[in-house]
């Protein structure tokens, strides 16, 4: 053995835990200036690496341009009362809560039981701390798809819970998608629950799973959302989801309004050529779709007017829902929908609460 | 049976074999008849999507699929019902009533067939 105090030693892998706030000084523009409005500061080294390094395009604070209360993650946990308070805010009488954690699951690929224990959880966490009929905040119980029978045992749970409404699944990097039939028993149960599909599109921060190298969020957030949704509705539709389980609710949440008329027409038109792939179809996809529900946020206000009242006209005012998408920065209040020209005010009010009300049977 | 005048003359029965068609003029429209197990049919040859012709496409049966309950496989077979898809597209119609497998709203025009005497007539349906 030699001495090795009295040697020459050489230690090849030190982490040196290093911070984005101190870096961040010597950072050439115009990254220093993005890095310091960010509110990434002090976190120190528990700072969450990929909110800087590419695993997420950008912030979605806009680099310290939206100010607003509550819109940035919260440094503290939840508190069960922002909720009340942003129903204040935004004048809502009833909400609809869905985790927040969960849009990542589709991320997950481990064969463990993290997204069923997180849901597990959360159905608990929930009912014991926030949801609360009397004031008007609801849940909808997020589903560990990947796991059917878990997602039963879920269903089973919230079953006589008059807090919950309706179940959601997350579109993000679904898996198969979720036309398949591996998926029909929660289907089943949602439907003989009388439990509304809500699926919950996510994947401005997955956005390597569409194509790697995008660089803004601007890029990546408007393209994410809608392929997470559009890949299911495609699925959904073409595996005859809605003519297995004709009674079941399907509702699609936060990609706005004006891709469904697109996508409807493209699926149409191979659907005429190649009706024997989707042979549970009786008529054309749209016909289908055109009866989901869709969430109106983040709804398209500087589009032209005539495409807005053309994509509403295709899906109906009795198939749109308001969400605000509250407090994320890209929230709608109600008055999005209400200052609408081509709206009369019936259609003002089944789109603000009325179709809600009896697609969730609140 | 149908007026001699409003009958247009195909040819002889026996020189069709199943997946035949033979192009005739009926007035204005091109007209197909096929033969498919035996049976003749009378289709317009112009496809309601871009034209296309229609009768020179593959006869077959109908693939259809059936939702045999949660979680199984949808069951899919082919039912008895002749099919024509058009070469160009694929868009596929009922030889019988000439309607869109896919959507009854898309109809392609159909005719009566005679066969008198061994011979092979289209009813022009005036
Ligand atoms: S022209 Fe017939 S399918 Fe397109």
């Amino acid at each position: 053995m030699i001495d090795a105090e009295s040697e020459l030693v050489v230690d090849c892998d030190w982490h040196y835990q290093d911070s984005f706030k101190e870096v961040a000084e010597y950072m050439p523009e115009p990254w220093y200036t993005k890095y310091k409005n960010s509110n990434w500061d002090d976190a120190g080294v528990k700072q969450n690496l990929s909110s800087f390094f590419p695993t997420s395009t950008g912030d979605r604070q806009n680099y310290g341009k939206v100010l607003r209360e509550h819109s940035n993650y919260p440094e503290e946990p939840e508190d069960p009362e922002r909720v009340t308070e942003g129903m204040d805010f935004l004048d809502i009488d009833v909400s609809l809560q869905i985790s927040h954690l969960i849009l990542a699951m589709g991320g997950v690929t481990a064969d463990d039981e993290r997204v069923q224990a997180f849901t597990k959880g959360y159905i608990e966490y929930m009912l014991e701390e926030v949801l609360d009929p009397d004031e008007g905040v609801y849940g909808l119980a997020p589903m560990p798809y990947g796991d059917v029978e878990a997602s039963l045992d879920i269903l089973e749970r919230v079953e006589d819970e008059e807090a919950y409404v309706g179940a959601c699944f997350v579109t993000a990097g679904a898996s198969p998608p979720l036309g398949n039939r591996k998926y029909d028993p929660i289907y089943e149960r949602c439907e003989e629950m009388d439990f509304p599909v809500v699926y919950h599109t996510g994947g401005s921060g997955l956005d390597e799973y569409v194509r790697a190298g995008y660089q803004e969020m601007i890029e990546t957030h408007t393209l994410g959302f809608l392929e997470s949704n559009m890949s299911q509705i495609v699925s959904v539709a073409c595996q005859g989801v809605p003519e297995k389980y004709p009674d079941l609710d399907i509702v699609f949440m936060e990609s706005g309004v004006t891709y469904i008329p697109g996508l409807v027409s493209r699926l149409d038109e191979e659907y005429l050529k190649r009706p024997e792939e989707a042979p549970l179809l009786d008529t054309r996809p749209s016909e289908y779709i055109t009866d989901f529900y869709f969430g109106t946020q983040p709804l398209e206000v500087s589009a032209r007017n005539d495409l807005l009242e053309l994509c509403f006209d295709m899906i109906g005012t009795d198939r749109l829902l308001y969400a605000s998408d509250y407090p994320h920065w890209d929230f709608d209040s109600p008055s999005i929908i209400n200052e609408l020209p081509m709206l009369d005010d019936d259609e003002r009010r089944a789109i603000l609460g009325g179709n809600a009300l009896e697609v969730f049977e609140i | 049976m149908s007026d001699a005048e409003n009958l247009v003359e195909v040819g002889p029965a026996s020189e069709f074999e199943d997946g035949d068609a033979e192009i005739v003029q009926v007035g204005r429209a091109e007209v197909g008849v096929i033969r498919a197990e035996g049976e003749f049919y009378a289709i317009r040859n112009q496809c309601p999507h871009d034209g296309g012709p229609v009768c020179k496409g593959n006869v077959q049966k109908e693939l259809v699929g059936e939702f045999k309950g949660t979680g199984k496989r949808v069951d899919q077979q082919y039912s008895d019902t002749d099919i024509i898809s058009c070469p160009w597209h694929g868009w596929s119609f009922e030889l019988d009533t000439g309607i869109h497998i896919g959507d009854d709203r898309i109809r392609v025009p159909t005719y009566d067939v005679v066969v008198d005497d061994g011979i092979v007539y289209v009813d022009k349906g005036d």
